[in-house]
């Protein structure tokens, strides 16, 4: 950790407000954070909480809209506030979430990464080129003349946010603002984007700035850590300090919310409620309508209170908070099912594109390629892989959404046919991603439900009606969202109908689609428990797919590890979840394997293993040429690779790279 | 559910252009029913010791040449244009976006025996095709609405097929092929709904150029005949006195020009309050 130094970035009582149509919306209030030199400040929050506002109030780039005010801002003695035009791409670089949107698709990576060079330097522009150049490779860019030439739509996703952090560092800048950098990417990518911003303090002495919604990754990179809720900062401190005994109710929170791998047989603590209205703050602590150990006092303003080395948190019983439990107790492990599979797919294969009548020479790329499964009555199978693995497309499949090339799928022992009777339709159902586009905004939620009910002729008249009314109770919504429009609902509240909408036929089997991949950790909990709730009482078996493996780990009862189209591990959670793993799941579970796998864009050609360009533990050319083999690590746990049981058992891993640290989580 | 929210979802009163659209609107259509019982003089009587006369006390809108009243003239004819903007708009959109939605829906085979026809339609200039459709037979005001109805076709076919594709993608249309909704029920129940607001714009618009190429058409002889009043047909007739009596055109060109400015506020106005998510946003 620095020595105390002035800090390079010190903000203190910024408050952002913005004029509505009906009233003053106020985004941030009084926030105070500062950042020491050579540091990395972390700052957390969920969706609305004002952590980009204080991005883009530090670059200046609120608006017009915005009403901007501060005590004090100031960056290296410089007013932050007046200057900040003059700052921003040349002391102050900025990487934001998305570097699919953040890059210009119709410019070249080189020209990207030189354009503040050119612009804020000057530089002739051989030497801007040869810059960029050296930057490229520095962030670990193979083959960097040809990236350069490059379009961003050539690059994966890592790749492209590696060229916006060299891009954001080519003015030379002493501070970096990191706006969700890693939010878009794989776990994976993930791993190894921090590794290089952790590289990059180390070698540049670069200060950093760090926003985020997830504790997860905050903890591997940051010295400090600085909480924000509904527009107000509620706790700082030294980041281990934080995460091992946080000391404001809603850290504590965010915590309890948090799915993990190795907590998954507890019940997640979810936060009740939702955020406040920014637009009529309230004067007191403006969590209090959420927190566990509101009392009448909390009414009162709140200050920033002083709470251990260091720390600072904004609640007068923070003393308190470290008796609030973290975990639940552990809840009844399901009993693993005897009966005949209710969902049984075999081979089913499905690839897009193709030659046509025109271009006669184009490959048809099988985003699902011979995948096969059981699901049992009651079961919970989570499958989890990275964006592009194929898994949505096996969810359609597998519901005959969309037509398969080829493989075998039987439900209750019956074949499916390619266009299923109603009988299938009713009983096998699906929960989509997106909460805001799951729903028709043209139809309440009673006309929603009602669907369903119609189309299967389950009910009608005032039978539908008493049944929309079961329906909202058992995901847990009150009987007076009926009439409420989609827009009226907050993010949680749609998933809910949509999961509503899904059990309305009262289905055996439910696809869940990333279902709660779109929601706020705290709002997720709460669907989680849900989901694992109406399994427990109505005995719904879940096809749970999701990206992230902690949400997997902690709900499902076997889970099946999907890479490019194929399973790569499957088997009970329990031994999935340790070793031996399948090399690309330990890279899942552990950020060490992960920056150890290899950066590929390419599509593998041969018949060999799909993981086999990336992968860490790579054995030699026979990875590259012949299948693997199904290998049997334990009763009903298969691993699909051509290293011996005994040795994936050991860690694969070399020594990480020096300064990096493990997750630090309680 | 604050105040302020309150507020906001109390403001879910109807949108100031569609009141004012449909207030001058429905000026214009009761006029129009009316015209024939109130009109002043009889809109086709000569009367020879009047002939253009200015507009005055007498004659508000002044005589044409034949002596006769332009305001009956403008009350009789008011509805052919009414007539000609709805009725034509309401022919394209109901041809137009069951096949676009079709088309849609059944990407492939269906979609190009759909389109093709359409973009070839399209490439005609609109009074051109018009001219086409009404040059072989007898001119009359319903083969007009015909004309001119066939003519927007394929652009509410184009832009219903572009609006339902996006939706096509929601997840909500998933769910519903999910419970084996069929393409019927799922343009009908989630698509439509959701594909009205641009619709609804366009033919906002639709109606607005449905009435000016029908006046056009009439100006060229080829809508409602003589005597009849069409206010196109008016405006043509006036043409060789419009430095004498620029009255006789300029009275049928600003009833005109109000009725287009009606049909777009009101086409705007409906749009507006049509959508829920331009209403008030109750708190959740």
């Amino acid at each position: 950790m620095a020595e105390a130094a002035a800090p390079i970035l010190a903000v203190e009582g910024l408050s952002v407000s913005y004029a509505t149509p009906y009233a003053r919306l106020f985004a941030l209030d009084d926030v105070s954070l500062a950042i020491p030199r050579g540091e990395v400040l972390g700052l957390v929050g969920e969706s609305g909480s004002g952590k980009s506002t204080v991005v883009l109030a530090a670059l200046g780039l609120l608006g017009e809209a915005a009403s901007v005010s501060a005590r004090r801002a100031e960056f290296d003695g410089r007013d932050l506030l007046a200057d900040a035009a003059a700052l921003r791409g040349r002391r102050i670089g900025v990487v934001f979430q998305d570097p699919a949107a953040a890059l210009n698709p119709a410019l070249s990576i080189g020209l990207q990464v030189a354009e503040p060079m050119l612009t804020h330097q000057r530089l002739p522009r051989t030497e801007a080129y040869a810059r960029a150049a050296a930057l490229l490779g520095e962030l670990g860019i193979p083959r960097v003349a040809e990236i350069m030439q490059a379009y961003p739509h050539q690059l994966s996703g890592g790749m492209k946010q590696r060229a916006m952090i060299a891009a954001a560092l080519a003015g030379e800048p002493e501070l970096l603002l990191l706006d969700e950098p890693t939010t878009a990417l794989d776990v994976t990518i993930e791993a190894q984007i921090l590794d290089l911003l952790e590289g990059l303090r180390a070698s540049r002495g670069l200060s950093m700035l760090l926003v985020s919604h997830n504790l997860g990754i905050v903890g591997r990179l940051c010295d400090r850590l600085t909480i924000l809720y509904a527009g107000r900062t509620v706790e700082t401190g030294p980041t281990a300090a934080v995460l091992a005994a946080p000391r404001h109710p809603y850290t504590r929170g965010l915590l309890g919310a948090l799915p993990r791998p190795e907590a998954r047989a507890r019940r997640l603590l979810p936060i009740p409620g939702a955020l406040p209205d920014l637009r009529s703050p309230d004067p007191g602590c403006n969590f209090r309508p959420r927190c566990p150990l509101a009392v009448a006092a909390c009414a009162e303003p709140q200050a920033m209170l002083p709470a251990g080395p260091a720390r600072r948190v904004r609640c007068h019983r923070h003393a308190l908070v470290a008796d609030l439990p973290l975990l639940l107790d552990p809840v009844a492990p399901s009993r693993p099912s005897a009966a005949a599979p209710l969902v049984d797919v075999e081979g089913l294969t499905r690839g897009f594109g193709g030659p046509t009548l025109l271009r006669r020479r184009r490959t048809r790329v099988h985003a699902v390629d011979g995948m096969s499964l059981t699901i049992h009555p009651g079961e919970i199978v989570g499958l989890v892989g990275e964006s592009g693995c194929g898994k949505s497309t096996l969810a359609r499949l597998i519901l005959r959404l969309l037509p398969a090339d080829g493989g075998r799928l039987a439900f209750d022992g019956r074949p499916v046919p390619e266009r299923p009777d109603l009988a299938f339709r009713r009983r096998a159902q699906i929960v989509l991603q997106n909460p805001d586009g799951s729903l028709n905004p043209r139809r309440t939620v009673e006309a929603i439900l009602r669907r369903p009910l119609a189309h299967f002729g389950l009910a009608q008249g005032a039978a539908a009606g008493r049944e929309v009314a079961r329906l909202l109770e058992l995901v847990r919504l009150p009987e007076a969202y009926r009439s409420r429009y989609p827009h009226q609902l907050s993010g949680g509240e749609k998933q809910r109908v949509g999961i509503a909408r899904a059990l309305a036929t009262r289905p055996d089997f439910l696809v869940c689609d990333e279902a709660v991949s779109a929601l706020d950790v705290s709002v997720q909990a709460a669907v989680l428990n849900l989901l694992q709730d109406l399994r427990d009482t109505l005995g719904v078996a879940y096809l749970f797919i999701s990206h992230d493996i902690g949400v997997i780990a902690h709900i499902a009862d076997t889970i099946v590890v999907m890479y490019r189209g194929h399973a790569m591990e499957r088997g009970p959670a329990d031994a999935v979840l340790h070793a031996p793993h399948h090399p690309y799941t330990e890279a899942l579970l552990s950020a060490g394997a992960a920056r150890q796998m290899r950066l590929v864009d390419t599509a593998p050609s041969g018949a060999g293993c799909r993981f086999a360009g990336a992968c860490p533990r790579k054995l030699g050319a026979i990875c590259d040429i012949e299948p693997p083999p199904w290998r049997e690590a334990s009763a009903g746990h298969r691993i699909l690779c051509h290293i011996p049981v005994e040795q994936l058992a050991r860690p694969g891993l070399r020594p990480g790279p020096a300064g990096a640290r493990r997750p630090q989580t309680p | 559910m604050s105040a302020a929210a309150l507020r906001h979802a109390a403001s879910r009163r109807l949108p100031g252009t569609l009141l004012l659209g449909g207030a001058v609107l429905g000026a214009i259509a009761v006029l129009a029913v009316i015209g024939p019982w109130i009109t002043p003089y009889n809109p086709t009587a000569f009367a020879v010791r009047f002939r253009f006369v200015p507009p005055g006390a007498a004659h508000w809108f002044g005589t044409d040449e034949f002596g006769r009243d332009v305001l009956s003239r403008v009350l009789a004819g008011a509805h052919y244009s009414l007539v000609m903007g709805f009725g034509a708009t309401a022919l394209s959109l109901a041809v137009g976006v069951p096949l676009g939605l079709l088309a849609a829906f059944h990407r492939g085979l269906v979609e190009e025996a759909i389109m093709r026809p359409i973009d070839l339609l399209i490439s005609l200039p609109p009074v051109l095709l018009g001219l086409l459709i009404l040059a072989v037979t007898p001119p009359n005001l319903f083969k007009t609405v015909l004309a001119v109805g066939i003519v927007y076709v394929p652009i509410l076919a184009r832009l219903s097929r572009a609006v339902a594709l996006g939706l096509l993608e929601e997840d909500f249309v998933t769910a519903a092929r999910a419970r084996g909704e069929g393409a019927v029920s799922i343009l009908a129940r989630e698509i439509l709904p959701n594909a009205w607001p641009p619709i609804i714009v366009e033919s906002g618009l639709r109606v607005t150029f449905a009435i000016l190429l029908g006046s056009s058409l009439s100006f060229l002889g080829l809508g409602p005949q003589p005597p009849g009043s069409e206010w196109g047909l008016m405006i043509a007739e006036s043409r060789e006195f419009l430095d004498r009596a620029p009255w006789i055109g300029l009275a049928p060109g600003f009833s005109l020009c109000v009725l287009l400015i009606a049909v777009n506020l009101f086409g705007e106005g409906l749009r507006e309050f049509l959508d829920p998510r331009l209403r008030g946003r109750a708190g959740g």
